[in-house]
């Protein structure tokens, strides 16, 4: 039963061994005999495929973890690769600029006054540990305020000159990349805000502002320029080019920035008090706001996350595809959703984490490589695509070993009435019970 | 926030907004004697804003009349709705570039029994009652286009190749005709060699570039990528250019925009593009003859060009381009 309960428990990466393994083994071969789908060319070709979803993804994953959804992030994207595009190819204060100059001095000096004011408590918090736990500390006004309002004041000064710096050029790769996502970053924390503030659904707020920020982005692109190019070396500068160029010529960037954004993101998860909040919240709001958890900043920080790794993966887009467009992440919303729970996150928030969604973003991305690879006809792509998503989902909600138990052991004559399973149907709202149910019935068996 | 402060707040806001919006409100052109309704799929598709640059233009060669163009956002219902709102505000005639054609067929017969004339553009409606339709013909283009590629590929009998044809959506009839048209010329050469099993591409750039990416991991050998759309023989050049392989092989694609096929050509990423004339300056022309008490042919089919690196650069001239 062990060996069952092993494979039940890291089932998420199964989907994904098997997914490998079919490629592998039907892979087409070249003329020299070797498999396509496993040379080193094709699976950077997947990672860099599937890292505009991924970052987004990441972003989703936190989002839903809290129990909310984002379903701006498509319109968001876009709106950063018009953005980028915009900075990388036109000179003087355009739309862009406008928007990108207070935006980047805004984060800037939220990011440093936070992160002064943190480092100060936590050295305060450091001093005053007498019995064993941390009491609440009030800090004096010149660390708890002055300080740190006047470092975030330095740094918006700074940005404010980094930016107008660039602006009578055009803007390079380090500009774009710092800028881009701050606009996007703002717009996500708008979102957050929203959600807070007006005490809404958060399935309302992200898709109004999935309307918005679309309009946003046509309004900024202009009517006349429905797509706007990029060509590196000639109306943008070529140092641009790094983003879609593979490292020390093993890794390709995109791809580099998706895992960083994993493991920054997953860490912050798992090590940090603020992951634990997040699980604490989707897991029952209620309840963390009694235990004294500031809800409303945790979900705040969620979105806005969400939103700066869109901005992202809209640079990157740009990089790769040579054109910032308003349409350009139609869809987006709903494969980066998809891949979150394939990766085995609840849709109810607080279950799950990164390392599920890294798998079904790769899930996702091996599997079009496959069919295509294969030249499997778009129209049957999509319904194939269909059927393997919800097999992966059937799989990873389903408690296997139960399942298997159930198949060995079932007398044949009490089927139907023995086993109400049956009936549970894949949109339970309580998996969590249930799985817990499931275990317990599962022991008793092991019992008998 | 407590939640009564930022209903507050946000109301405040509003407030300030809507005071601020009729600064940049402009009344319509009073002294117009004819209002002429445009009602446009979608201004997103570089092609479309090619269209509407080109029948904005004309207008404005036309004093006396009036033009209104609404967006469909490329959804039926939201032309039907626009198409509608066009007839409530009394146009003398409507010109439409359906969305598809049986969704807007009702939407046409209702402005002809209020007695507006329709002018269709680009693709048809299922009725008989519009005064004009005037568009490409996809078919003719993708013949064209096939006629080059077999004469690229070593002329009539001798044709012989690799052959990656990127769709652009394959529920559309253009993309089947533009299929078509080209395999009219290409099946009939024995040495060329179809690739690809209907890849659609969704006529984007970026989809084209990750199709054309396996296309090249899987095939080792492609002498001619045919794209439905320039942007995606374009996404496809960029592909084959990452993957370091762009000399090996052609480029062909369709619809000539200047600042898109034309200027690809010139730059000699692409080795050929066939134009697909936006109706937008014929139809207001016609439009205009139609006011006047003309009477006008029932169907105008525009023609196609063929731009090599010839007549890039002259085209890209007349356009301000160069």
């Amino acid at each position: 039963m062990s060996a069952l309960r092993l494979l039940s428990r890291t089932k998420l990466y199964w989907g994904l061994v098997l997914i490998f393994l079919i490629g592998a083994l039907s892979s087409p071969v070249t003329s020299s005999g070797g498999n396509i789908f496993l040379s080193y060319g094709n699976l950077t070709d997947v990672l860099r495929q599937v890292s505009i979803t991924g970052l987004v993804a990441t972003g989703m994953t936190i989002v839903i973890l809290i129990g909310g959804i984002d379903l701006s992030v498509g319109s968001m994207m876009a709106f950063s690769t018009v953005i980028c595009a915009m900075l990388l190819t036109q000179q003087g204060w355009t739309a862009a600029t406008i928007m990108g100059a207070p935006a980047t001095a805004i984060v800037a000096f939220v990011a440093i006054a936070t992160l002064l004011h943190f480092i100060f408590r936590g050295m305060a918090q450091g001093k005053t540990t007498e019995i064993g736990h941390r009491a609440a500390v009030a800090l004096d006004p010149l660390r708890g305020k002055w300080i740190p309002v006047a470092g975030g004041l330095l740094a918006a000064i700074f940005a404010v000159w980094f930016v107008t710096a660039q602006v009578p050029t055009k803007f390079g790769v380090i500009g774009v990349l710092l800028v881009t996502p701050c606009v996007a970053l703002l717009l996500g924390s708008l979102n957050g805000a929203i959600i807070v503030g007006g005490r809404l659904q958060p399935f309302i707020v992200t898709l109004a502002m999935m309307v918005g920020a679309l309009g946003a982005a046509r309004l900024t692109a202009g009517q006349d320029s429905a797509v706007l190019p990029v060509y590196t070396g000639s109306n943008a500068t070529a140092d641009f080019e790094f983003l879609r160029s593979m490292a020390w010529g093993i890794v390709p960037v995109p791809g580099l920035f998706f895992l960083a954004a994993i493991i920054i993101f997953g860490a912050l998860l798992r090590f940090t008090a603020f992951g634990r909040y997040v699980y604490a919240i989707g897991g029952n709001e209620e309840a963390a706001l009694l235990a004294g958890i500031r809800v409303a900043r945790v979900k705040l920080s969620a979105y806005l996350f969400s939103g700066m790794l869109a901005g992202i993966a809209g640079v990157l887009f740009v990089a790769q595809y040579r054109q910032g467009k308003p349409d350009a992440g139609t869809g987006l919303e709903l494969d980066a959703i998809a891949a979150v729970v394939i990766g085995g996150t609840s849709l109810m928030g607080g279950r799950g984490g990164l390392a599920g969604t890294l798998v079904g973003v790769l899930i996702f991305g091996l599997l079009s490589d496959i069919l295509q690879l294969h030249n499997i006809n778009s129209n049957l792509q999509l319904l194939l695509k269909g059927l393997i998503i919800v097999c992966t989902v059937l799989v990873q909600e389903r408690n296997l070993a139960h399942l298997v138990a159930r198949w060995r052991r079932r007398p044949p004559q009490s089927h139907a009435t023995q086993d109400p399973k049956g009936a549970r149907s894949a949109s339970d709202t309580r998996p969590q019970t249930v799985s817990a149910f499931q275990k317990q019935r599962e022991d008793v068996h092991e019992a008998s | 926030m407590k939640r009564r402060e930022f209903l507050k707040f946000s109301g405040l806001v509003a407030g300030a907004a809507t005071l601020y919006v009729p600064v940049g409100f402009r009344p319509a052109r009073a002294a117009a004697k004819w209002r002429v309704g445009f009602s446009q799929v979608t201004t997103i598709e570089p092609w479309r804003v090619q269209f509407n640059k080109d029948i904005k233009a004309e207008a404005a060669k036309h004093p006396e009349v009036e033009l209104i163009i609404t967006d469909g956002e490329d959804k039926t219902e939201k032309q039907v709705a626009d198409v509608e709102n066009l007839i409530r505000q009394e146009v003398n005639v409507l010109l439409i570039s359906p969305k598809e054609s049986a969704g807007l067929t009702g939407v046409v017969d209702k402005a002809v029994d209020v007695n507006i004339p329709v002018i269709v553009l680009d693709r048809n409606v299922e009725t008989e009652r519009y005064a004009q339709f005037i568009g490409g013909d996809n078919a003719k283009i993708g013949r064209a286009a096939g006629e080059f590629a077999v004469k690229l590929l070593g002329g009539p009998g001798k044709a012989a190749g690799n052959l990656v044809e990127i769709w652009g959506g394959t529920g559309t009839q253009p993309a089947h005709d533009r299929h078509d048209g080209f395999h009219e010329f290409t099946d009939k050469e024995a040495g060329i060699k179809n690739l690809l099993d209907q890849q659609s591409a969704d006529w984007k750039q970026d989809k084209a570039y990750d199709v054309m990416t396996t296309a090249l991991r899987n095939n080792e050998k492609i002498d001619l990528v045919y794209g439905h759309n320039d942007p995606m023989a374009y996404g496809a050049y960029l592909a084959a250019k990452d993957a370091g392989r762009e000399k090996e092989m052609k480029f062909l694609g369709i619809d000539a925009l200047p600042d898109e096929g034309v200027t690809w050509v010139h730059n000699g990423e692409l080795t050929a593009t066939f134009l697909y004339a936006t109706p937008g300056a014929e139809g207001l022309r016609q439009a205009v003859k139609l006011l006047n008490g003309e009477k006008l042919e029932k169907k105008i089919i525009l023609d196609t060009m063929t731009v090599t690196k010839e007549n890039a650069d002259e085209i890209m001239r007349a356009n301000g381009l160069l």
